[in-house]
């Protein structure tokens, strides 16, 4: 009887302890969530034969944060997101098991426009060829970040033509030459995303992918509006207002990632969200 | 009280007098003298790396005690026929359990503090060999270590708790383990079944996920290495909360354990 | 302070079940019922495996009865303090193998509530009485087995209890040791202290038990004052005789000691005839013997009985 009252006094304290607890924990800097990682050398030389699973747990431990800012974006929570440190944590896993794809995937998803570290994921990426010697994948993504981000067209083809031959499939070749020539960047980069969003597997991944693509058609459509204004009145627009006041179109689309369209001094569409969530 | 503070000591002696805990001290001892070896690795944060491999060894070694003290135990005193002995004294089960768990208790606050005590010689070279632009926040540290303590005093109470059940090593040894890891990883999972990933999960399995994760130990908040290394602030509430939610933990497996025992039946 | 009517050890209709395999019931004890007066010695006899250690444990709060009660010096053997004024010898102690003997000598005198004065001083005395003062500063674990039951007794007579309750307290001890418990044994009896033992040596009980119970399967069987039971167990008597007629003891067996000693074995029915006849047709007597079951014959007969 004694013992009863006191197993329920001690369940209800912890009733009452938890709840705010675990909200406290709910609301904790991102940082504390994420953790500290040792850089990869050191941690190598420590964990020893469980590197891999090290790495694993590294790499699913920035999945989970990504998928929860995912959550807390679509309540229109402001959040700043933890980018270089989910950079730095893949980083060291990949340094850990240099084997492990979801690594690189999503370090090419995330890291390229959100955080413009693209030579770092390159080399990253190039890392990983060394190792994952059969995957055309990372060619591929090396071969779209040289052309896309960095304009620099002749690496871009080899590690394409790299691609090609490890697939068999000649379309990433093409994929380049055509759309580069034929079309600009913001086609370039639908056309990749696009695939890359058929191919991609996990949600998170794919809601990345199509989110970019929503981003990105919608800076098509206005990049369109703009040259017809230009054809038409023979000057650029004063701003993007102009184009639905000249009943050019029906109205600015939203930005995905929650920012605001606006032409900047050259002319060029851009989003103040600069296309990557933040607060 | 004098009884208790008996069994205490006997207990704490039981641990003092094993050579392979020892062996194990001396171990993480060299390790932290080494630190500022192992720190050269890192070019840009040597005092921050220093840190961290100061507080993982600490970190690494209360487990490791905790685990294996917790769980050798209630079951090895029944198998060795040692409770027999001390028993059928006017000795209540309660008291002996107390006893034992305060013993080991006593043991992981001391060598925290030990290990805190010479960290802080290692990390101040360490820090003025190469200095960073981060100052040392000795507090914070001291905070890490004391929740580090707390959490395995944690881990010590459930694999005593497991020890009660058990008649080898091999159930609270490797539950406990479980129940770590698992109690290490629960926020997380929660965080990310709470978000937009939850909603794609049947609604039943979102509800188990969730009663689990407030059954379980939450570890990762004792976590507070972080803000140690970074110098990042911490909020009063919540290391309050943190340390009424772990001595709350501990109270609960201390009476249920008291409650299974007094039920056992001894040889 | 205690009443007369409060007995040392009372267990009335006590009764184990132990879950065995494929969860058979098995019945350790069975409506076992004992009465153990103050300033007695029982010995507690029965055959490996009869539930003499089963008992004992129950009484010492190791392990609970399935049914029945029992009580040490009126408090029911479920609370603590029941253990207050009892010292027990388990059966083969296990001490902690990592404290010296005045460790743990020191380790019970806390949990008896002794002072620090009184336990260094009776300490001291029992250590000296077990012949234990030369090992007492080195760890348990380097005691021989006959040291470790030593020292167990020597716990036992630490706070000077009024009660004792003894597993197999000769096991394990060599005949200089046994010799040095019959002695404690009989200064306990001497100064008034039950004690309460068990075993499955019966020479241990003739020497030092009033009286005797004796458990087989469970099951109390008779409980019997040892005196009685030695004089009811007498069969007959070897007489030798000197200058006897050979006619005398005809029909009982006899044979010849010396030329002229021969010694006639009488049963118990016939002797005081054969002492009269002696009387009437002359003879000496030399020596009269009584020839007694013993306890063992005793103990053999209720088991060859169950």
């Amino acid at each position: 009887m004694k013992s009863k009252v006191i197993i329920l006094g001690l369940i209800f304290c912890y009733v009452l302890v938890v709840v705010p607890f675990s909200s406290y924990l709910k609301n904790r800097p991102v940082m504390l969530k994420l953790g500290y990682v040792p850089a990869g050398k050191v941690l190598r030389a420590i964990v020893g034969d469980q590197r891999y699973l090290t790495a694993e747990i590294y790499i699913v431990r920035v999945l989970f944060y990504f998928g929860e800012l995912f959550g807390i974006n679509r309540e229109r929570v402001a959040v700043t997101p933890e980018y270089f440190n989910m950079y730095r944590t893949l980083e060291n896993a990949v340094l850990l098991d240099p084997y492990n794809t979801d690594a690189y995937y999503f370090s090419q998803a995330a890291f390229t426009w959100e955080l413009g570290r693209v030579r770092e994921v390159n080399s990253m990426l190039k890392h990983g060829m060394k190792y994952r010697t059969w995957d055309y994948q990372l060619p591929f993504f090396v071969g779209f970040n040289s052309a896309f981000f960095l304009n620099d067209y002749q690496a871009a083809a080899e590690y394409m033509k790299r691609a090609a031959e490890l697939s068999g499939n000649p379309l990433f070749t093409n994929l380049a030459a055509r759309y580069f020539y034929e079309a600009g960047k913001t086609d370039f980069g639908i056309a990749f995303l696009e695939t890359m969003a058929k191919s991609a597997h996990d949600r998170k991944l794919k809601r990345i992918y199509e989110v970019r693509i929503e981003a990105l058609r919608a800076e098509r459509f206005l990049a369109g509006a703009v040259d017809r204004f230009e054809k038409e009145r023979g000057r650029m627009p004063e701003s993007l207002r102009e184009l639905v006041t000249s009943n050019l179109i029906e109205k600015i689309p939203l930005d995905p990632y929650g920012g605001r369209f606006y032409l900047d001094r050259s002319g060029k569409v851009r989003s103040t969200s600069k296309f990557a969530f933040r607060e | 009280m004098r009884l208790f503070l008996a069994l205490t000591s006997v207990t704490l002696r039981g641990i003092l007098r094993d050579r392979m805990l020892r062996a194990i001290l001396g171990t993480v001892l060299l390790l932290i003298l080494l630190v500022p070896v192992f720190s050269m690795f890192s070019m840009r944060q040597v005092q921050e790396l220093a840190i961290t491999i100061t507080l993982s060894a600490i970190s690494f070694f209360l487990l490791v005690m905790s685990l294996l003290l917790g769980s050798s135990s209630v079951w090895r005193d029944i198998e060795r026929r040692y409770t027999s002995s001390i028993l059928t004294l006017p000795v209540s089960r309660r008291a002996y359990i107390l006893g034992k768990f305060s013993g080991i208790a006593i043991f992981i606050v001391c060598c925290g503090l030990f290990l805190f005590l010479v960290s802080v010689p290692v990390i101040m070279f360490a820090a003025s060999s190469y200095p960073s632009d981060v100052p040392v926040h000795w507090l914070n540290i001291a905070l890490a270590i004391g929740a580090d303590i707390l959490k395995y005093l944690l881990v010590a109470a459930l694999a005593l708790l497991f020890s009660t059940i058990s008649t080898s090593f091999f159930l609270p040894f490797f539950a406990t383990i479980a129940v770590y890891l698992a109690g290490s990883a629960s926020q997380e999972v929660f965080e990310y079944v709470s978000g937009q990933f939850g909603t794609e999960l049947q609604p039943a399995s979102v509800a188990v996920i969730k009663g689990v994760y407030y059954i379980l130990p939450n570890f990762s908040a004792f976590n507070l290495k972080v803000p140690a290394i970074y110098g990042l602030s911490h909020s009063p509430g919540g290391l309050a909360l943190t340390t009424l939610y772990g001595v709350i933990y501990v109270v609960i497996l201390l009476v249920l354990a008291i409650k299974i025992f007094s039920r056992r039946q001894l040889p | 302070m205690k009443s007369e009517s409060i007995h040392s050890i009372e267990i009335s209709s006590l009764s184990k079940t132990y879950k065995g395999r494929k969860g058979k019931a098995v019945e350790a004890l069975s409506e076992l019922s004992l009465t153990i007066q103050n300033g007695e010695i029982c010995g507690f006899l029965g055959p490996n495996g009869a539930g003499k250690s089963t008992t004992i444990k129950i009484l010492m709060g190791l392990i609970t009865a399935t049914s029945g009660t029992a009580t040490l010096c009126g408090l029911p053997v479920t609370d603590p303090g029941a253990r207050k004024r009892v010292g027990y010898l388990p059966e083969n102690p296990s001490l902690f193998d990592y404290l010296t003997a005045r460790e743990y000598l020191a380790l019970c005198g806390r949990a008896f509530a002794m002072d620090g004065e009184s336990i260094l001083r009776e300490s001291q005395r029992v250590l000296e009485l077990l012949d234990l003062r030369e090992a007492a500063d080195r760890p348990v674990r380097g005691y021989s087995k006959g040291m470790v039951q030593r020292l167990g007794l020597a716990r036992t007579l630490l706070h000077d209890p009024d009660v004792f309750i003894l597993d197999e307290p000769m096991s394990g001890l060599d005949p200089v040791g046994r010799a040095l418990v019959k002695d404690i044994l009989k200064d306990l009896k001497s100064r008034g202290k039950t004690v309460f033992f068990s075993t499955h040596i019966t020479a241990d009980v003739e020497v030092v038990c009033d009286r005797v119970a004796v458990i087989v399967g469970g099951r109390l069987r008779s409980v019997d004052v040892v005196d009685e039971l030695l004089e009811s167990g007498i069969e007959g008597y070897d007489i030798q005789v000197k200058n006897c007629a050979p006619a005398l003891y005809a029909g009982l067996t006899s044979s010849p000691k010396a030329s002229d000693i021969t010694e006639i074995y009488v049963p118990r029915d016939r002797f005081n005839e054969f002492l009269a006849h002696l009387g009437k047709n002359g003879g000496d007597i030399h020596l009269i013997e009584p020839k007694r079951k013993d306890l063992e014959a005793f103990f053999l007969d209720i088991l060859g009985k169950g």
